[in-house]
């Protein structure tokens, strides 16, 4: 049980200039009556712990709260329910389960790719082999070879169900936990303000609809990413590039992060002295985790080979893709190196599906928002797929080189997700689902320095708001209208957000850092775009001819938004690095002097 | 009200939340019940509200509770004419399911109105712990359970019995008190368990002097006989009138059903079952040799 206040160690150069100047003591706001009362309601819900309850009974009942939210959203509709034949993202895991359990290893890549093959790297296979093993000593029916396809059971939605939630507490809440709280002690933020962010993040509308509700596992990439993260808020570097090996090993997407990550590992090599001995640590330790991950599906493989079990029973052994022109034609189909390698290029060209087109589905990023006025069909698929690297490089360009330049660990999270909202916006094959990622190192800024103050709750809470409404047209298809609504308005109300109150815009502002009038107008323009989209959508038929009208507008809207978030989240990494404080000073000068020669 | 955070209409706006996702959750025969009742209330007239046996699930509350169902059945209407049908039974589209747990969570809104009075009642000395207690019978996981997920419709009710206890704190509001528990047995008459309580308290209260136990106060008697009057002939008048009293109380007493329900309460009766059954059984086990 400490005391609630901890001397804040503020750096002297943020007093006066960093936009972000708020201070995290904008929790209680005394008006007339000169008492204490709380901000917004999330503060009123942990009021009663705001002496010196200790973090043994917060922490179990935040835990128990969100998880029986988190429970409930489980028991509305899931991905393809009931829409044969292919169902959608509940059967594709399901069928994981199915194929992992009853096929050696060196098939799982290639069993049956057309209907739900599996494209996700080696963990998710690990992950969905044991859970498939748990679920046949429950029920074998559910994971039966070919013969429970499309299987609808309460009781293995149940299971399922029950299997993201383990997973995710066993994964993410505590990365959440240990994160949280190393970025509060990083520059003393209060545990009781620390606690309230906890809440804020673990309420998170989008993770909760697509993970308990649409179904999926993001949950245990994203944990791996923040334990990462933790781990280089505590300075473990090597740590936190086996925990960040381990969340791309789970789910590709991870590469959003990997340009900041990687530049602060650089970073960090070459200053304040350039250490060789860091960097080779770094390169060994990443090489030997990707190794490690990959290790079971080679072994496998070879003793499968071993074995005389073919990967594509039946018919003749493919040529390992991706390579098939720069193949030593004197590699033998039957070497142990042919299996090794025909595994993993099988596994990497099912990971990274290029043959697929740049979006499959509408979703708010650039390249969707280009197509509505100016088609793609033209060009070639090469030529699109080289300027998309091309423009996403730019894109990531900007975190990469100021991380690097300046590698403090309170920069990483900010340069994270400018590197994600530039890979969302630019890159290949985007799925809204995706927008998870730029959300979350956004997200866990809620609990570091000056995070619950008007400006970074602003920003963070339109990202989140603007996030859950792009995700609107997915949760639609799967019934999740009624959770997405309870969800979003639940954490808007949480957090004093539109549409549920307007004073964080409309109030009075805090005298130091409260909301500038830009920014105001800014997001209230979009929170009544939003509202307005709402009213169009459920009561509006769309004209002739184009039934898609307002999906497109919720895709043209989500781009405009989210390039912004890109914009400021680059921007507030700009003036954290303190890459500008010579122009300030500079300023400041100009201006004490002017000030000074006219008197 | 510095110390009274978080308020109780917070909780109820996140219970709500929470109550809102329960919608597809499992329920039982109850939901059944009230959709029947919602069905008998609206397709039939008066005479026959007591006599209906189409469905299983016949009207065994009180009178008011019926009333309230006709309200309900007024809006269930607009929402799908297919609920009120008597025939249709075991009807769970999930119109019906929505309506009806909306109605639920909507009649609610009466025990948070009485928290509210129960924690501003309270001496400003013991606010905080007031609205501790408020807030834990709002977030009450058993109250959940039975109303948001069994479905039944105590959340309402109870409010009227917090109401009525709050009303029973100033001596000016007791006679009030007492009608309001009068009305809430006439909603749903298991508060009978509460009624010798309320029984004793009014008459020491209200009917006798404070002063002098043996002094009667017989214009607050006749108060209270008045008002209770007019409560009960509001509830049972119109069956009284049309002479089905009888059949009212047969519904609302079901003797004939047995001391135990088919799922035992843990009470005095149970374990009598139990030993019976026991007793039974050892019997069952003499008998071979006692043929012999």
């Amino acid at each position: 049980m400490s005391s609630p206040r901890k001397s804040r160690k503020k750096k002297k150069e943020d007093a006066s200039h960093t936009a972000s100047a708020a201070s995290n003591n904008v929790l209680v706001t005394n008006n007339k009556s000169s008492a204490a009362h709380p901000a917004f309601p999330l503060v009123s819900v942990l009021w009663p712990a705001r002496r010196s309850t200790s973090q043994w009974v917060t922490i179990p009942l935040i835990l128990i709260v969100v998880g029986l939210f988190r429970w409930t959203a489980g028991f509305w509709g899931y991905s393809g329910f009931n829409v044969p034949p292919l169902f959608g993202d509940f059967e594709a895991q399901r069928h994981w389960m199915e194929v992992t359990i009853h096929l050696p290893i060196s098939q799982w890549y290639f069993y049956d790719l057309e209907y739900w093959g599996l494209d996700y790297p080696p963990l998710t296979a690990y992950h969905s082999w044991l859970l498939g093993n748990i679920g046949s000593f429950i029920n074998p029916k559910w994971f039966a070879l070919t013969s429970s396809r499309g299987f609808e059971d309460q009781l293995l939605k149940v299971y399922m169900r029950a299997t993201v939630l383990v997973s995710e507490y066993l994964t993410y809440i505590p990365a959440v936990i240990i994160l949280n709280r190393a970025l509060a002690s990083h520059r003393g933020v209060p545990k009781w303000e620390s606690t309230i962010a906890l809440l804020a993040i673990l309420m998170q509308p989008s993770t909760i609809l697509i993970d308990y509700a649409h179904f999926q596992y993001n949950t245990v990439m994203l944990g791996f990413v923040l334990a990462s993260l933790a781990s280089i808020m505590a300075g473990r570097h090597l740590w936190a590039c086996v925990l960040f090996v381990a969340s791309l090993c789970f789910k590709q997407m991870a590469l959003y992060y990997t340009p900041a990550v990687a530049a602060y590992l650089m970073g960090i090599s070459l200053a304040p002295r350039p250490s060789m001995s860091r960097f080779m640590a770094i390169a060994a330790v990443t090489l030997l985790s990707f190794a490690v991950f990959f290790a079971p599906l080679v072994l496998g493989s070879l003793y499968d080979a071993h074995r005389g079990i073919s990967p594509t029973p039946g018919l003749k052994t493919p040529l390992p893709p991706l390579l098939v022109s720069s193949l030593p034609s004197s590699l033998s189909r039957d070497s142990f190196l042919y299996s090794a390698l025909l595994q993993l290029t099988q596994s990497i060209h099912r990971i990274f599906p290029f043959a697929r087109g740049i979006f499959e589905d509408k979703v708010a990023n650039f390249w969707c928002a280009l197509h509505t006025f100016h088609k793609l069909t033209p060009y070639s698929k090469p030529m699109i797929q080289q300027i998309s690297l091309l423009i996403t490089l730019a894109s990531i360009l900007p975190a990469s080189m100021l991380i690097s330049s300046f590698p403090r660990r309170e920069l990483v999270p900010w340069a994270m997700a400018s590197s994600a909202w530039g890979f969302f916006m630019c890159s290949f094959q985007v799925h809204e689902k995706s927008v998870l990622l730029p959300l979350l190192p956004m997200t866990i800024m809620l609990g570091a320095d000056g995070g619950l103050g008007s400006e970074i709750r602003a920003w963070v809470g339109w990202a989140n708001m603007l996030g859950v409404w792009t995700l609107f047209p997915l949760l639609k298809r799967d019934e999740l209208r009624v959770p997405y609504a309870v969800l979003s308005l639940l954490w808007a109300y949480l957090l004093s957000l539109p549409p549920t109150s307007w004073s964080l815009y409309l109030g009075p502002q805090p005298r130091n850092g409260g909301l500038r009038p830009a920014t105001r107008v800014l997001h209230l323009a979009f929170y009544v775009v939003m509202i307005a989209w709402h009213g169009l959508e459920a009561f509006v038929k769309t004209p002739e001819g184009k039934p898609d009208l307002w999906v497109v507008l919720n895709v043209l809207v989500g781009a405009a938004g989210f390039g912004i978030c890109y914009l400021w989240c680059t921007w507030q990494l700009i003036l954290k690095s303190g890459i500008l404080d010579e122009h300030f000073r500079f300023r400041a000068r100009v201006e004490a002097d002017k000030t000074k020669k006219k008197q | 009200m510095a110390d009274s955070y978080p308020t109780i209409a917070q909780c109820a706006v996140i219970t709500t939340a929470l109550k809102v996702l329960l919608f597809p959750a499992y329920k039982s025969t109850d939901f059944e019940v009230h959709r029947n009742w919602l069905a008998v209330t609206y397709s039939l007239p008066i005479q026959n509200w007591y006599y209906e046996r189409t469905s299983e699930w016949t009207l065994d509350y009180p009178p008011f509770f019926a009333y309230f169902e006709w309200l309900l059945s007024q809006l269930a209407r607009y929402v799908d004419p297919a609920i009120l049908e008597i025939n249709n039974l075991n009807y769970d589209h999930w119109k019906v399911v929505y309506f009806q747990r909306a109605s639920v969570i909507g009649s609610e809104m009466m025990l948070v109105y009485a928290l509210h009075r129960f924690v501003q009642s309270s001496p400003s000395t013991s606010k905080s712990a007031a609205n501790a207690v408020a807030i834990s019978i709002l977030l009450s996981p058993a109250l959940l359970i039975i109303d948001h997920i069994h479905f039944q419709y105590n959340g309402f009710l109870y409010g009227i019995l917090v109401l009525s206890l709050v009303l029973a704190r100033k001596q000016s509001t007791v006679l009030l008190s007492g009608l309001s528990f009068a009305v809430l047995l006439c909603f749903k008459h298991i508060y009978l368990y509460l009624a010798p309580a309320y029984v004793f308290y009014l008459l020491r209260v209200y009917c006798l002097s404070q002063k002098s136990i043996l002094r009667i106060r017989f214009g607050n008697c006749l108060k209270l006989a008045t008002g209770l009057g007019l409560t009960l002939g509001a509830a049972f008048g119109p069956f009284l009138y049309l002479g089905q009293i009888d059949q009212v109380l047969n519904r609302l007493f079901p003797f004939s059903r047995g001391l135990c329900h088919a799922y035992w309460a843990p009470n005095v009766w149970a374990m009598y079952s139990f030993l019976d059954k026991v007793l039974l059984f050892g019997e069952t086990l003499n008998e071979p040799i006692q043929s012999v």
